[in-house]
């Protein structure tokens, strides 16, 4: 893509010489994809990069003009916008100012679902003592205020939530009192399957403020396999807690978030078509996470990273033809991605930063206190895996919990700009460091690219949207350009609910 | 990079490269044996001063065909992996600039780094951001 139009100094004389300024690059479809440090990139003809190298390009030809404008070279014209440069990079690290926003607390472990990927070890409904306690939620309302972020999102999560629903009420004012008397602005969002759901519930959410964010994983059949209880009547629990939710808190505070397992691979067209006929104008094709229970019972859930990249990129193109058809309906991830992409902004989204989000960007108060890097993190410890346990709420502060030794560790290992196989990888400014997920597929923090489902699937699916980029197909990119228009993706609230 | 020496055989099929190392580095290499490392157990020997040989065995069985196809990826990855060492070098210095000029507000800096700065008024400010001229 080139630019609009050209600068001023485009109109000087061409000039005599030019220098480089950073920039990775890869090969894509038989041209060369030319990424500066700011992400904004130029598809090329190949043997671009090796004229670069030789500065033996035309400083006369339009490549020469492209380039420049997308700060990839600059001459003597162009040096004083180095600092619009700057400018730019600065603002894609704009997650990192001002300390960490989602703060998720896991009010309960008890859950009456016994789903196949759940990522917690689920307690019985019956279990009072995995509930959080008043103290534990004082604490950890402290901590969350003492977040130098302005802006607060508190996810309160189990387990199910509403079986604590108790708890729930009592953190909510004293959450909204602790963030006035900061100056903060505070969003709550409740994560839960809605089965146990009643009316006098969601009115009190209502009341609060409090927006709801619930699973569907597709069709009944599907629904009710990955998320079996009692009665088999999970997705009949689920679409009646969504509906009854939408009339009392309205449509746009009731979000759904779907999981991929084995069983919905073949189903891909089903399960949006179901987002479809639910209303839904987003639907979010999420692969399984590889923690907690979902590795117990990989056999049942588990499947190759190429595979869901096929259901990945086969759902893609039937949400477009679904738009085509006049549906307004966006893939969430494709939308994270493509803002990284085809903006100046970054995201919030937790899951793919550089540093890792982990810590800097979300906090998980487990119902015991202790404090969790990532719910990665806590699925983690209840698979007894206490890596990224930071600490507890009863003796730590923010600042024992920020330099405690595990936090130190994976701070190290957080930045893409320094880890071998990221450190020059052309898609460096869309992707992230994720040091919990290889950590707990390869044992190892740090990770090994070549080999990580992590690394596969950005990988692929940033080349997939580079590749329709490429084709520039009118229709494509205007359905695209408005899943991005005015939106910066906040981190999908809950994994489990 | 010289011409292929020798693909597979039927003993012990394997992929090997002869490399003029001024042509391209050693790390090179190894960046290239580290993507390929998935589907090859990698070797690097260096025979003379300036050269080297890249041995590259298939974790699971490979036709020829499939070797000779990988054999032309393994090079290509070679001399993108040289071309980058290439870009980098030149853009290094302004690449530290420019991230500590896009970080310097989180007082993070621990040293200043190498290049041209300017801007008297930006200067004159104790909390001032210095300004990007250009190349050390």
């Amino acid at each position: 893509m080139a630019r609009t139009f050209f600068p001023f100094e485009n109109l000087t004389p061409s000039p005599a010489s030019f220098s480089l300024l950073p920039f990775r690059f890869t090969r894509l479809n038989g041209k060369e994809l030319i990424v500066n440090e700011a992400g904004e990139f130029l598809i090329a003809p190949n043997g671009t990069v090796q004229q670069l190298a030789d500065q033996r390009l035309d400083t006369g030809s339009e490549l020469y003009r492209d380039l420049k404008a997308k700060q990839i070279v600059f001459d003597e014209a162009s040096s004083p916008l180095l600092d619009q440069l700057a400018t730019k990079i600065r603002s894609k690290f704009d997650q990192i100012n001002g300390g960490t926003k989602l703060h998720i607390f896991v009010v309960t472990l008890r859950c009456e679902h016994s789903c196949h990927y759940c990522q917690v070890s689920r307690q019985t409904t019956s279990r009072g003592q995995y509930d959080m306690s008043t103290g534990t939620a004082d604490r950890a309302i402290e901590l969350m205020m003492e977040s130098p972020s302005k802006e607060i999102t508190l996810e309160l999560q189990g387990g199910e939530p509403l079986l604590a629903f108790d708890t729930i009420q009592y953190i909510v004012p004293r959450a909204k009192e602790a963030a006035k008397a900061n100056g903060k602005h505070l969003s709550i969002v409740v994560t839960s399957n809605l089965a146990c759901v009643t009316d006098e519930i969601l009115t009190y959410f209502r009341d609060e403020g409090v927006k709801a964010s619930t699973s569907l994983d597709g069709p009944a059949f599907l629904h009710n396999k990955n998320r079996p209880r009692p009665g088999n009547n999970s997705y009949e629990k689920a679409i009646e807690g969504i509906e009854r939710a939408r009339a009392i808190l309205g449509y746009q505070n009731v979000a759904a978030l779907m999981t991929t397992t084995a069983a919905s691979l073949g189903h891909v067209k089903e399960i949006i078509d179901e987002y479809v006929r639910r209303e839904f104008h987003s639907v979010f094709l999420r692969p399984i996470s590889p923690y907690g229970f979902a590795i117990k019972t990989k056999q049942s859930t588990g499947y190759e990273m190429d595979r869901f990249l096929d259901f990945y990129k086969e759902g893609l193109a039937h949400i477009l033809e679904i738009n085509r058809k006049g549906y307004r309906l966006s893939e969430t991830y494709t939308k994270i991605v493509l803002t990284k992409i085809l903006t100046p902004h970054g995201t919030g989204y937790v899951d793919l930063q550089s540093p890792a989000g982990e810590a800097l960007n979300v906090l998980v108060y487990n119902y015991n206190g202790d404090v969790f890097a990532s719910d990665e993190s806590r699925m983690l410890a209840e698979m007894n895996d206490l890596t990224f346990r930071l600490g507890n709420v009863h003796r730590d502060s923010r600042r024992s919990i920020f330099l405690s030794e595990p936090a130190l560790k994976m701070f190290q290992v957080a930045c893409t700009q320094s880890l071998a196989g990221c450190s020059d990888c052309a898609f460096q400014a869309y992707c992230g460091a994720d040091p919990v997920y290889h950590h707990a597929t390869q044992g190892d923090m740090y990770g090994h690219r070549p080999t990580s489902g992590f690394c596969k699937r950005n990988m692929e699916v940033i080349r997939h949207l580079f590749s329709l980029i490429q084709e520039n197909d009118p229709e494509t990119m205007r359905i695209l350009w408005s899943w991005i228009a005015g939106q910066t993706e906040k981190r999908e609230p809950s994994l489990c609910a | 990079m010289e011409a292929p020496d020798s693909a597979s055989s039927e003993a012990s099929p394997k992929i090997a490269v002869k490399v003029d190392l001024s042509v391209t580095g050693t790390e090179s290499l190894m960046k290239a044996c580290y993507w390929f490392s998935v589907d090859f157990v990698c070797e690097i020997h260096k025979t003379e001063e300036t050269k080297a040989e890249v041995v590259l065995r298939p974790r699971k069985p490979a036709s020829p065909a499939e070797l000779a196809s990988r054999r032309e990826d393994f090079i290509s990855s070679v001399l993108d992996f040289a071309l980058r060492e290439r870009i980098e070098a030149k853009t290094a210095s302004i690449r530290d600039l420019l991230m500590a000029k896009a970080l310097s507000e989180a007082g993070i800096l621990e040293d200043e780094p190498q290049g041209v700065f300017g801007d008297a008024v930006e200067e004159s400010k104790t909390d001032g951001m210095f300004k990007i001229l250009g190349n050390a």
